[in-house]
């Protein structure tokens, strides 16, 4: 089938383009994703829409207490802005080790989110911040838990007369750790085999006051462990506390993939890059 | 207005350029297929190498993983427009001297990597120029030399620059 080029200007004209040939399209951003997928055959599509013209699309803000990040921001301007630094300093680091310099200076992250691939390095920092995704579509706008954008490995759970817009963090604050950390099988191309996200806070007395732990790559969609935060909650942060956590991770985890043949790489290798994760606070 | 092949106007090594492409073509076969610019090598094709590396609007980018229609309205550096070969860019001759060039594949793609890292940014510091060009495989040299020759390269462009001042 003949694939068609559309590229419109404005949001406005891509909801309408997407309200009529939703089912058959497929939205183009950085492309480092979806060229892949146009050579190995696996876009279906009848179109191509290009959004990368969308100025509007481009933005990272404070607005009302939130950060705000465009859907088109590639991961080169994530790292190289200063919000980003003060007020989620984890999704900066990811931004850092993100595939190679090509990449990020053209990869988005938006594309990163709604490509759903389960190693997708921003999703872990933005669980964090308990990001909000701004879906828009001619019917309107909606917001929904980053958790809830992938069905599934590479299944996207959003309408296809919708697209992503823009995210919506709690910002950091002011944390005694703000972290990302990934195992991958090369440093500059390296999808991720695991990768972790945190922030802590301590109190007076070097207790963990709050904490948000999420995991990447290692379960069907990446997602927040809840049961590990309250685990570490009201703690000190002492090397038993960490092992013992990451025991139980490796644990909550083969719940849910059930005990695959990696397993004997992947326990150690969580244990210790989970421990590594939370040890400055030791 | 939708459409199957598209009509798109860059800047290409400083010039301009008119071209018809169909919507999922790569920059890379553009370049290679249809404008015989064959200096862009492909390795993988599937942005891991690097072979392909090009500048557009300043940014080192993998030409595979670009549909050329996003190149609309963009300035496009290739290999071809560096130096020449009476007068090679200053890149080029840190390269030669310092021995980081063997079988030659990976080095119009690591040329275009340490060109866009210098002009965004004029005092690289060694982890700076590791990570600029990370994503440039090389299977000869081991890159200690190529390292050394980005390096190199830094502090001749900076000399330069301060003369021309």
């Amino acid at each position: 089938m003949d694939l068609s080029y559309y590229r419109p200007d404005s949001l406005e004209a891509a909801l309408d383009f997407l309200h009529e040939y939703g089912n058959h399209t497929c939205i183009l951003a950085g492309g480092t994703d979806v060229m892949l997928d146009l050579r190995s055959g696996e876009v279906k599509k009848k179109y191509l829409m290009d959004i990368t013209r969308i100025e509007d699309l481009k933005d990272i803000a404070m607005t009302d207490k939130k950060l705000s990040i465009g859907t088109l921001v590639t991961i080169s301007e994530l790292y190289g802005s200063d919000l980003i630094a003060a007020h989620a300093p984890a999704l900066q680091q990811c931004s850092l080790t993100f595939a190679s310099k090509q990449v990020r200076n053209a990869a988005t992250i938006g594309g990163n989110v709604a490509h759903c691939s389960p190693c997708g390095d921003t999703i872990p920092p933005l669980l964090i911040h308990e990001a909000r995704v701004v879906l828009a579509s001619k019917r309107g706008s909606r917001e929904i838990p980053v958790e809830e954008i992938a069905a599934g490995p590479y299944a996207s759970a959003f309408a296809p007369d919708e697209m992503i817009v823009r995210f919506l963090l709690k910002p950091a604050g002011d944390m005694d750790l703000s972290t990302f950390k990934k195992i991958g099988r090369r440093k500059a191309l390296s999808i991720s085999r695991i990768s972790m996200a945190a922030m802590v806070k301590k109190d007076r007395d070097s207790r963990i006051d709050f904490v948000r732990f999420s995991l990447g790559a290692c379960t069907p969609t990446p997602r927040r462990f809840e049961e590990i935060e309250a685990l570490m909650e009201g703690e000190k942060a002492t090397e038993q506390l960490l092992w013992e956590t990451g025991r139980i991770l490796t644990d909550q985890m083969f719940k849910i993939t059930g005990r695959r043949s990696s397993a004997i790489y992947k326990e150690p290798a969580i244990q210790g890059l989970f421990f590594r994760l939370f040890s400055p606070l030791v | 207005m939708i459409y199957e092949t598209i009509a798109i106007r860059f800047t290409l090594n400083g010039e301009q350029h008119k071209e018809e492409i169909l919507a999922g073509m790569s920059v890379l076969e553009m370049l290679r297929d249809i404008l015989k610019l064959r200096g862009t090598k492909e390795g993988c094709g599937i942005g891991e190498c690097g072979a392909c590396t090009i500048q557009v609007d300043g940014k080192a980018v993998n030409a595979c993983l670009m549909p050329a229609a996003q190149l609309d309205r963009r300035e496009v550096w290739t290999i071809e427009g560096v130096g020449s070969s009476s007068h090679l860019h200053p890149v080029q001759e840190s390269f030669l001297s310092n021995h980081a060039v063997q079988c030659g594949f990976c080095t119009p793609g690591l040329i275009m990597s340490t060109k866009a890292l210098i002009e965004e940014n004029s005092t690289p510091d060694h982890k700076e120029v590791v990570h600029a060009v990370s994503g440039n495989l090389c299977r000869c040299t081991g890159y200690q030399q190529i390292l050394s020759a980005v390096e190199n390269a830094v502090e001749t462009c900076n000399t330069h620059n301060k003369r021309n001042k």
